[in-house]
């Protein structure tokens, strides 16, 4: 559904990203993983559009994209959203939580009623009670607010959510419920997932492909089911060293 | 399930001082308004033969060198006073906030000429520009006005603009943006509430300065002319008998220092209310 080839970024002379390739199909969920500054923020800025890039082809099946050379711009794509990572910072403070919703569906021609009722069910699918529609940010928990945004994402029942870091923000208990949520979704909606994240467990459990960057490269490309058995290179290997001496992979595997 | 969670739960110090502060502030009001309804005198209304009289039973805050009532004129002198300096305040909020946001949203080249027109006007103090203006077209309320409200903007400008600006590069703008708002939405639904809450509070500020300009101004004779009974102007025809007859000024200072705090109180206790919800 979604397939990069060689994909770069080059910001004032320096490449950030050199020929990341991927492929994801409908409802499947890859984790982009790697350090800080490896460039997974500036992937995910790539295919919002946000930032200049280029690669050899580009096809995003839903938006009936096939490019070559010269990154299609994604902004406003209705079959794209983004899940950012501090939930806070994403949602307007003196914004209710439902019109934080509803705006992911501007541009749409709703009706109010109508309008109310996508984001309601919405809420019903992140598991919030719709009395949540006229609440503020700073009015409901941390858990609650990512909720929110990622029911923001789901209500415009796109075909690609590409979440930075959703869990981050979170505690260990809300990470675990949001966590189940998220992928019960994935399954329930048919929606493709790009999930970068630092938490290797969740990797372990959740995804179906697991890409590795490194500054600004592809150090390892493979399904889940093999990847943490046999990792291609010697950073993966010790990623998943370190992150299995922090217990993050017990009882995942 | 539908719980709202009260935002003020708990009555902090700080909290009920600044009930009080409110709740003297109405007294005020309803005293002013009683007083206006209440007196006997009229803020022109001389008496030769009880002038300069110390304050007494009948006139309570004694009577000026015309022997008019200065309680009935420092009631009358809070339209002026007050009036004008929130009128001049509000100019200056609303043509600040439009540049500034403007500012925010033009590109960087419209952003670099309405910031440096901005940092022009701010070159010139407030108090000689007004003068200025009252020298070139003579001295009246409304070139006082003009004068005040042409130097009053600036602040405002500089404030909306960056903030505005820092707003910008927030999270919940750029998924605005990635939904497709365009620029003027963004304005209206993301940027404004979230600036305007610091604006008031300059702007109660800039009321609170602009007293002080309006009544200098006068003091100076560049402003509300007699027989107006501006705070300032009776401070100015007190002046020759500060020796003999303080009173004349003593009270005139005193309303203007009140409101001045009032204000300025009233400002802190805006600037919580408006806190960010989170």
């Amino acid at each position: 559904m979604l397939e990069v080839d060689r994909l770069c970024v080059e910001i004032n002379g320096a490449l950030l990203l050199e020929d990341v390739s991927f492929q994801l199909a409908r409802s499947e969920m890859l984790c982009v993983v790697g350090e800080s500054g490896a460039g997974k923020s500036t992937l995910m800025k790539a295919l919002q559009g946000l930032v200049p890039a280029r690669c050899q082809r580009f096809h995003f099946e839903p938006a009936n994209i096939d490019a070559s050379e010269a990154m299609p711009q994604m902004i406003g794509l209705p079959e794209t959203r983004w899940v950012m990572q501090d939930p806070l910072a994403a949602l307007n403070p003196r914004l209710s939580l439902g019109r934080s919703i509803a705006e992911s569906l501007h541009g749409r021609g709703y009706t109010k009623a109508k309008l109310r009722k996508a984001v309601e069910k919405a809420l019903e699918e992140v598991e919030l009670d719709p009395a949540f529609y006229d609440r503020l940010p700073g009015q409901v928990s941390l858990g609650q607010a990512q909720r929110a945004c990622l029911a923001r994402a789901l209500v415009a029942q796109p075909q690609l959510i590409i979440f930075d870091e959703p869990l981050s923000a979170l505690d260990a208990i809300v990470q675990k419920k949001v966590a189940q949520r998220m992928d019960a979704l994935r399954r329930e909606t048919q929606t493709a997932y790009l999930v970068v994240t630092h938490d290797m467990g969740f990797a372990a459990v959740y995804a179906d492909q697991v890409l590795v960057l490194q500054k600004g490269r592809v150090a390892d490309y493979q399904p889940r089911t093999t990847f943490f058995d046999s990792p291609a290179s010697p950073y993966s290997a010790s990623l998943i060293e370190a992150a299995r001496s922090l217990g993050a992979l017990e009882g995942t595997l | 399930m539908s719980l709202a969670i009260p935002i003020m739960s708990h009555a902090s110090p700080i909290r009920s001082f600044f009930v009080w502060i409110g709740g003297l502030t109405l007294i005020l009001i309803v005293l002013l308004g009683a007083g206006l309804f209440l007196t006997p005198y009229g803020p022109a209304e001389a008496d030769f033969l009880n002038r300069l009289a110390t304050p007494s039973v009948s006139h309570w805050f004694g009577t000026d060198h015309l022997g008019r009532d200065i309680a009935t004129r420092l009631l009358f002198g809070t339209f002026w006073s007050l009036g004008l300096s929130l009128m001049i305040a509000t100019i200056g909020l609303v043509i600040g906030t439009v540049i500034g946001l403007i500012a925010a949203l033009s590109g960087r080249g419209g952003d670099y000429a309405l910031m440096r027109l901005t940092d022009s006007f701010f070159a010139f103090p407030e108090l000689i520009a007004a003068v200025t203006v009252a020298g070139l077209f003579g001295p009246s309320t409304l070139n006082l006005v003009i004068a005040l409200s042409v130097v009053s903007w600036m602040k405002f400008t500089r404030l909306a603009r960056s903030l505005a600006v820092a707003l910008s590069e927030c999270d919940f703008v750029i998924q605005a943006r990635l939904n497709g708002l365009n620029r003027w939405q963004i304005l209206w639904r993301h940027l404004l509430p979230n600036v305007i809450p610091s604006l008031l509070v300059l702007w109660t500020n800039s009321w609170s300065r602009t007293i002080l300009a309006v009544s200098g101004l006068s003091f100076l004779g560049f402003g509300v002319q007699p027989p107006q009974a501006e705070w300032g102007a009776m401070l100015l025809d007190g002046k020759p008998y500060m020796q003999s007859a303080p009173h004349v000024m003593i009270f005139p200072g005193i309303a203007v220092l009140i409101s001045v705090l009032l204000i300025n109180l009233a400002g802190d206790l805006l600037r919580d209310l408006l806190a960010d919800p989170r």
